[in-house]
């Protein structure tokens, strides 16, 4: 439980950010996830099932604090952190949280949450599937991997201290 | 027995883990309009927006500006009296004084700050610090000083949900002012459009769309956009109308709520039906 109180508490203030300033720095309504980036370090530390079910709650209190569909910001957590925990290595820890194999790691991650997200969102059938992949998907993805590189600075300055 | 089982629950946990996350997500998703949800969300909303309203209060501090907010709120009154004022004058021309339908009463406005905003391709929602406190109901319209920005989806005691324009579950029944065409209005992930309009019908581009007189959730000619293009279907019998919003929702830090709850506006109407001989 100790395991999942210190990062709950962290990703408090995280969504907090993501609600009052990262739609300021949106581009047509498209935001990067910053949520998501602490997530998938979390999970790429702690493994598959400490990925989804802290997915799982991050979601679920990012749902109830940001007035959207309850439920909805959980699914795509918690699948996308099952998918990406495939990719957890013990052994392998700091390259991937370290070097720029987090990024992809990151990118592949955003694309399957944001396409759930999206998805579950979306009410008109009249939607066209490459609105849904590429700005429901792709574009949010990309933009959440800039901000991931910031992570990757940040670990590898840790790494070579 | 038990044996077979302990092991099978240990080999595929991550599998067993995963599905009861998804159905309980999935539940949740299906009953978010129960009201043991809405409490449970109302809740949240009301203890996690206090935080908000501190923190986007502060980064505010050095912009807030009271005479801008009055100014705000008389040029929202403006747009609204203006646009039915123009209605006024059409149906003037068109009837020649023999009927005289426009509404007179005054539409009350109360001011709100967005605290956050669901900044998303498909679902865009704003919180503003205003509820029910303040007499916001769920339903009421929520405009800017440019025209329609969206509806109050959830009400709690000092803060309210808004559902935006850009939100692909609101539909708006629409009307084109110049020629009186009515339509319904949607967001479908990247422009706000009106389907299904014959090819027959006499609609410009650059005609004004206001809200219509039929719609039950928002109360008529208040201004929404202008319409930016048209576009035949496969049959060449109808069109699809894209608008171009008049009010840049996503960029308002400040909108207003128009204190009228549906029901009361088919009050008016009906009253004002009888009103007249």
């Amino acid at each position: 439980m100790i395991n999942y109180l210190k990062p709950i508490l962290i990703f408090i203030p995280i969504i907090l950010v993501q609600l009052i300033i990262v739609p300021l720095i949106s581009i047509y309504e498209i935001v990067p996830q910053l949520i998501l980036i602490l997530l998938v370090y979390y999970t790429l530390i702690g493994g598959q099932i400490y990925g989804m079910i802290l997915g799982f709650i991050v979601g679920f209190l990012f749902d109830l604090f940001s007035g959207g569909i309850l439920g909805s910001s959980a699914l795509a957590m918690t699948v996308s952190m099952f998918i990406l925990g495939y990719f957890y290595n013990e052994n392998r820890i700091q390259e991937n949280t370290a070097t720029y194999s987090f990024l992809v790691y990151l990118l592949f991650a955003s694309i399957i949450y944001s396409l759930i997200y999206s998805e579950v969102g979306n009410f008109n059938p009249d939607t066209r599937l490459r609105v849904i992949l590429f700005e429901g998907a792709l574009l949010p993805a990309l933009y959440t991997t800039l901000f991931g590189i910031l992570v990757v600075v940040f670990q590898s300055k840790r790494k070579f201290e | 027995m038990i044996n077979f089982t302990q092991k099978i629950l240990y080999h595929f946990k991550e599998y067993f883990i995963l599905l009861s996350l998804v159905l309980v997500s999935l539940f949740f998703i299906s009953h978010s309009d129960n009201p043991k949800a809405k409490k449970l969300k109302a809740f949240a909303l009301a203890n996690f927006a206090i935080v908000e309203d501190f923190t986007s209060s502060i980064f505010s501090i050095f912009i807030k500006d009271e005479s801008i907010d009055e100014l705000r709120k008389q040029n929202a009154k403006l747009m609204l009296e203006l646009e039915k004022s123009r209605k006024a004058k059409r149906e003037n021309e068109e009837l020649r004084q023999l009927l005289a339908l426009n509404d007179t009463s005054k539409y009350p406005l109360v001011a709100a700050n967005i605290v956050s905003k669901l900044a998303n391709k498909f679902q865009s929602n704003f919180i503003i610090d205003k509820g029910y406190n303040d007499g916001i109901v769920k339903g009421m319209p929520v405009i800017n000083s440019k025209g329609l920005a969206g509806i109050v989806m959830d009400v709690t005691k000092d803060y309210s949900v808004v559902k935006t324009l850009y939100n692909t579950s609101l539909n708006i029944a629409v009307n084109v002012r110049r020629t009186n065409v009515n339509g319904i209005l949607n967001f479908n992930g990247r422009n706000l459009i009106i389907k299904n309009i014959p090819t027959t019908y006499d609609v410009k581009e650059g005609d004004v769309v206001v809200t219509s007189e039929f719609s039950t959730a928002f109360p008529p000619f208040v201004p929404i956009g202008i319409i930016e293009k048209k576009e035949l279907n496969m049959l060449g019998l109808l069109h699809t109308i894209y608008v171009k919003p008049f009010s840049d929702v996503n960029t308002s830090s400040f909108l207003f709520v128009i204190k009228v709850v549906p029901s009361k506006q088919i009050n008016d109407l009906e009253m004002n039906l009888i009103k007249k001989p």
